[in-house]
């Protein structure tokens, strides 16, 4: 028995016990909960090693699964908001039912994630991939909202993909006949060109349903925002990553390979910006904050994805370090957003405002979030955004930079939107005796958020994870040539020392904050109805924020591109098999004597022409 | 401290000589004498070279321009914008209506004397006076800047009660209300 | 004793960036009234309106975020200011360009506005909030042609930091004249940068009550003041270090920088305002197309 038995072990049990204890008390189950959670992480950050080795039989297959450095570093994002999110979960649950059914699903996740990166055979990646796409969608129609809707979208979409993955799998076996991974990636180039095309362009479909990548992403949007806001942090954080995990290994692996290579690469870095471009559009005009954030997230994964098309090691790094960032920065911004519903009951930003007084805590790890996502230094988000324009500029894709930069601006406005709309504006009466989120909410934001800073002047320390696995996946060593512990370079020379931003940015901060706040006995405070109004002051009643059409002008200059929605594409495509199929159903109508009919006339035609139909 | 007071007065002299060359005027018309400011501030009479230029929220703005008769609606509107300027403020009567009454002294809905209801640093008579009278009479309000004596929002706050009790009487129940005036 | 004399450069920086930004202010306010054959503020205007703004007795506030708001602003702008270099080859202004670049300076330029997005945010008027969604619509707008310019130039020359591009120009010649249509798109996307017209919707008085600034005063508006001159100084630093090969004294800068300013302040004393729809349609037309002309002949020659 070694680590990675006892870790899966106790995931596995802690999920049946979870559920089971539900039915005793909320208590235990809790206590059950959190303490499989850590008990789990601390076990596997302390006892892992890269060579521990765990095999299972099945009959004749053999399941086994290692740690790699480059299964190590998803790992840390995994459990690392596993444990947080489970914490935010405690109190932001509390009060519904089923609890039992939703934190076994929340464990099996976590287990089906933990086995997906440690997989060393096509077997059991598959398996552990359909117990994490199996348990995230109980947890999507939890609330039992819209059900068929949302539900069967997220299935049909993932089983998609996990059926296209499995084919791949077959061909690969009939050809190899083995199930490993290092199998398939020492044989690829002996494959013939077909299957060389075929496998991984199936595999690309199965991991693009995961990572959201246009046209596969319709489901996000709503699995995103219905599912209970503390398992989307885990969802859109840890979840999507899976895919991307899966792509790097069949963009490294397979397609370096090919001899159209550069084809591939091309198309699939085009479909990333357009996942960019396009998902940050439609964030821009949501009026649900869930569902900006579930857009947003989609956008961030366009850009992770088009670092990994690109392929060269900065763009590798970019792509790496944006992952796991997005991880920490989505996660924090999913649960304010779930905070401010704990405390207010909607999340509806027409409805929700001026909760900056309220709610700091809050509203502190949000605008860390935020900026972290607007990509601004000094924060950590602005050193992924660097590194991957400098790969692409590095690299010559001229028009891709453009195109990713366009969406890296509109970003700025959907998080404005995002927080003027919730904390900032006019202070409305309804929300008078709403208070601050329970710590056990608010601690797992600001440790995130304080990661956030933390790596935006010492990048170094995640850099020395994502050096170790990429050095697994066959880049050379990138140490001192693309980064060093606070600065970061490009591939011709110029580089940012990102702790000499910070200190700078912070001394011009304080100083002019001191001449700012020195005589601050003479400022004095008024409320938000204060306003110059016109000589007016606003009612009790009259709230005058700024909510509807926020963008309104920005919606009148792109207009045309938003009358595209690729799920009507979908939808158009579903409806025309409807008709088809009733058309079907006119023949294979169900009706027993009209069989019968078929099958006589079917023999009398063959014994009318047997003549001509039999001779040889 | 011997240099205490001179000190204070140097720094004085400089703000004053700021605060005399760059007067922010509030962009609001409160009455008929409001046709009068455009020609002041624009090509032909130019009020900018004397660093005169208009503000859009009273937030902004140093000097309100009473530029006529004011009834008692606009009372209200004015004495609520009023309060919403920062020290130091000035406010400049125009016309004849802001003196005693001008045109409509028998009216039952304007006001007679300004100075009861807001501390008036400079009257500009006429009806209504030429861009050249309005220039002058910012000239004599950069004059009473520069002595010192330009202090109407000092004197608002310490007669506080005395400028409410009249405004009351003529606004009655609809007087603004601020919940603490301590500024 | 050299930290001492580079902290003393750079407080020297600012404030030489803060004196010839204003001056540049109260320049543009006299070539305006003489356009508009009339006398116009003495050019040392903006000087007395900034220290009467500090001078104020009393200020109000909304909550903390509108003290930070300004902070964020004057972050912004001097932060810009200390990684670009000033002067060519120069000891006495220390600059720390070799330790940023254009991308990280584009990125710490927009810092600015969204502090000042989130401070005017908190003052609860429906204006400022107004103002700010038609100011970020506008920067998406004019962000497009100056990328694709600053893309030209960095792939023509294989380097993303400023002193490599004043040191390339030394020996090619000025890039005004060696990449044309990046200059063109740089100067019509400068247009949105300044905010002058035609694309000052984001703080017209008339239509707006002032945008953004409209709750602020005293020494709010001060500071907001002195930080757009700054900034304004730092941006024509910047274009004057990529397209008119730098300067190696005073005086030379103070002549490009003014010569680059002229173009927005003349060209926005003749032209009416625009919308922002279109404002944001104008920049993805013609100014678009001039970059997308300098990355293609930048690709091919």
């Amino acid at each position: 028995m070694n680590t990675i038995h006892i870790t899966l072990g106790i995931l596995l049990g802690g999920a049946i016990l979870t559920y089971f204890a539900n039915k005793i008390a909320g208590i235990v189950r809790d206590i059950i909960f959190i303490s499989t959670l850590l008990v789990a992480a601390v076990l596997f950050f302390v006892k892992m090693t890269p060579d521990t080795i765990a095999n299972f039989n099945l009959g004749d297959i053999t399941l086994t699964l290692s740690l790699s450095h480059f299964g190590l570093l998803f790992s840390i994002i995994i459990l690392g908001l596993g444990v947080l999110a489970g914490t935010y979960s405690l109190p932001y649950m509390k009060g519904k039912d089923n609890l039992g059914f939703f934190y076994m699903n929340f464990l099996l996740s976590i287990f089906g994630m933990l086995g997906i990166v440690m997989a060393n055979d096509w077997v059991s990646f598959f398996i552990f991939w359909e117990i994490m796409t199996w348990s995230s969608y109980l947890i999507v129609v939890y609330n039992g909202k819209d059900t068929n809707k949302i539900g069967i979208k997220y299935m049909l979409f993932s089983a998609l993909g996990a059926y296209s993955m499995l084919t791949a799998i077959v061909i690969a076996y009939s050809q190899i006949h083995s199930f490993s991974i290092e199998a398939l990636m020492s044989q690829f180039t002996q494959l013939s060109v077909s299957y060389q095309i075929a496998i991984p362009l199936l595999f690309l479909i199965g991991f693009g349903v995961k990572a959201a990548m246009m046209p596969l992403h319709v489901w996000a949007p709503d699995a995103y925002s219905n599912a209970p806001m503390s398992y989307t942090s885990m969802f859109s954080g840890a979840l999507s990553k899976m895919g991307i995990y899966g792509m790097i290994i069949v963009f490294v692996n397979m397609i370096n390979y090919l001899p159209h290579n550069t084809v591939w690469r091309e198309v699939f870095a085009w479909l990333g910006a357009t996942t960019a471009v396009l998902a940050t559009i439609w964030a821009i005009f949501q009026d649900d904050a869930k569902k900006l954030l579930a857009y947003s997230s989609v956008a961030q994964l366009g850009y992770i994805i088009t670092g990994v098309a690109i392929g060269t090691p900065l763009a590798m790094i970019a792509s790496l370090f944006l992952a796991v960032l997005h991880g920490i920065f989505k996660a924090t911004l999913f649960m304010a957003v779930g905070a401010v519903e704990y405390r207010t009951g909607t999340t509806d930003m027409t409805v929700v405002t001026g909760l900056i007084r309220k709610m700091p805590w809050t509203f502190l790890a949000a605008l860390i979030s935020a900026i972290a996502l607007a990509g601004i230094p000094p924060i950590a988000g602005f050193v992924g955004k660097w590194m991957l324009y400098e790969s692409l500029i590095t690299n010559g894709n001229y028009i891709l930079v453009i195109a990713i930069f366009f969406s890296s601006t509109a970003a700025f406005l959907y998080v404005y939107k995002l927080l003027y709309n919730l904390f900032l504006g006019q202070e409305e009466p309804e929300f008078e005796n709403v208070k601050e989120a329970p710590a056990l909410m608010v601690i797992p934001m600001l440790i995130l958020s304080g990661f956030s800073i933390f790596l935006g002047f010492l990048p170094g320390y995640l850099f020395k994870y994502i050096d170790n696995a990429l050095v697994v996946m066959g880049f050379p060593v990138s140490e001192g040539k693309w980064w060093q512990m606070s600065a970061i370079f490009n591939g011709w020379g110029n580089k940012v020392s990102v702790d000499l931003v910070l200190y700078t940015v912070i001394t011009v901060f304080v100083a002019i904050a001191i001449i700012l706040f020195y005589r601050w006995k003479n400022s004095h405070y008024v409320t938000t109805k204060d306003i110059s109004l016109s000589g007016e002051v606003p009612k009790e009643d009259e709230n005058y924020s700024f909510k509807l059409d926020f963008f309104k002008p920005f919606e009148r200059a792109i207009s045309p591109l938003l009358k595209y929605k690729i799920e009507t594409y979908y939808k158009g495509f579903a409806s025309g098999m409807e008709a088809f199929f009733d058309f079907v159903r006119r023949i294979y109508n169900g009706n027993a004597q009209i069989y019968a009919i078929y099958v006589i006339t079917f023999l009398v035609i063959l014994l009318l022409f047997a003549n001509y139909i039999f001779t040889v | 401290m011997v240099n205490d007071k001179n000190s204070q007065k140097i720094v004085d002299i400089i703000q004053n000589f700021a605060r005399k060359h760059s007067l922010f005027v509030l962009a609001y018309g409160t009455g008929c004498g409001a046709i009068e400011i455009p020609p002041t501030m624009t090509s032909r009479y130019d009020a900018e070279r004397f660093g005169i230029r208009g503000a859009a929220t009273p937030r902004q703005a140093d000097v309100l321009l009473i530029t006529g008769y004011l009834t008692t609606k606009t009372l209200k509107r004015v004495i609520r914008v009023y309060e919403q300027m920062q020290d130091p403020k000035y406010v400049i009567g125009f016309g004849s209506c802001t003196i005693n009454g001008g045109m409509y002294w028998d009216s039952y809905n304007t006001i007679k004397v300004l100075d009861k209801y807001l501390p008036v640093d400079i009257y500009i008579n006429g009806c209504m006076p030429r861009p050249e009278a309005v220039i002058e009479g910012f000239i004599k309000l950069q004059k009473k800047i520069a002595e010192g004596r330009a202090d109407g929002a000092k004197q608002y706050k310490e007669n506080f009660e005395w400028y409410r009790a009249n405004q009351k009487k003529v606004l009655g129940p609809t007087t603004p209300h601020i919940q603490e005036y301590n500024w | 004793m050299d930290i001492l004399i580079k902290i003393l450069g750079a407080v020297a920086t600012i404030i030489i960036a803060f004196v010839v930004g204003m001056l540049y202010g109260g320049l543009n306010r006299k070539v305006t009234a003489r356009v508009q054959n009339r006398v116009g503020p003495p050019f040392w205007q903006n000087y007395l309106d900034a220290f009467k703004l500090v001078s104020k007795k009393t200020s109000i506030h909304h909550g903390v975020m509108q003290h930070l708001g300004p902070a964020f602003l004057m972050v912004s702008s001097i932060g810009t200011l200390l990684f670009i270099p000033i002067l060519k080859g120069n000891n006495w202004f220390p600059n720390l360009s070799f330790h940023g670049d254009l991308i990280f300076l584009l990125y710490l330029m927009v810092f600015g506005s969204l502090g000042l997005a989130l401070g005017a945010g908190q003052t609860g008027n429906p204006n400022s909030a107004i103002g700010v969604t038609r100011g970020l619509s506008q920067m998406v707008g004019f962000e497009i042609p100056w990328v694709m310019a600053l893309v030209a130039i960095m792939i023509q020359y294989h380097t993303t930091s400023i002193a490599d591009i004043m040191h390339v120009q030394e020996v090619h010649g000025w890039l005004m004249f060696q990449k044309p249509f990046a200059f063109i798109a740089a100067i019509l996307a400068m247009f949105g940068m300044f905010r002058y017209s035609p694309f000052d919707i984001v703080g017209a008085p008339a239509e707006l009550a002032s945008g953004p600034v409209s709750e602020f005063g005293g020494k709010y508006l001060g500071l907001m003041m002195s930080s757009g001159s700054i900034f304004a100084f730092v941006k024509l630093t910047l274009y004057t270090d990529l397209f008119l090969g730098g300067a190696s004294n005073f005086i030379e800068l103070l002549v490009k920088t003014f010569l680059l300013y002229m173009i927005p302040v003349s060209y926005g004393l003749v032209s009416p305002r625009y919308r922002t729809e279109q404002a944001v349609r104008y920049f993805w037309g013609w100014p678009s197309f001039f970059g997308l002309l300098a990355i293609l002949y930048s690709v091919i020659f």
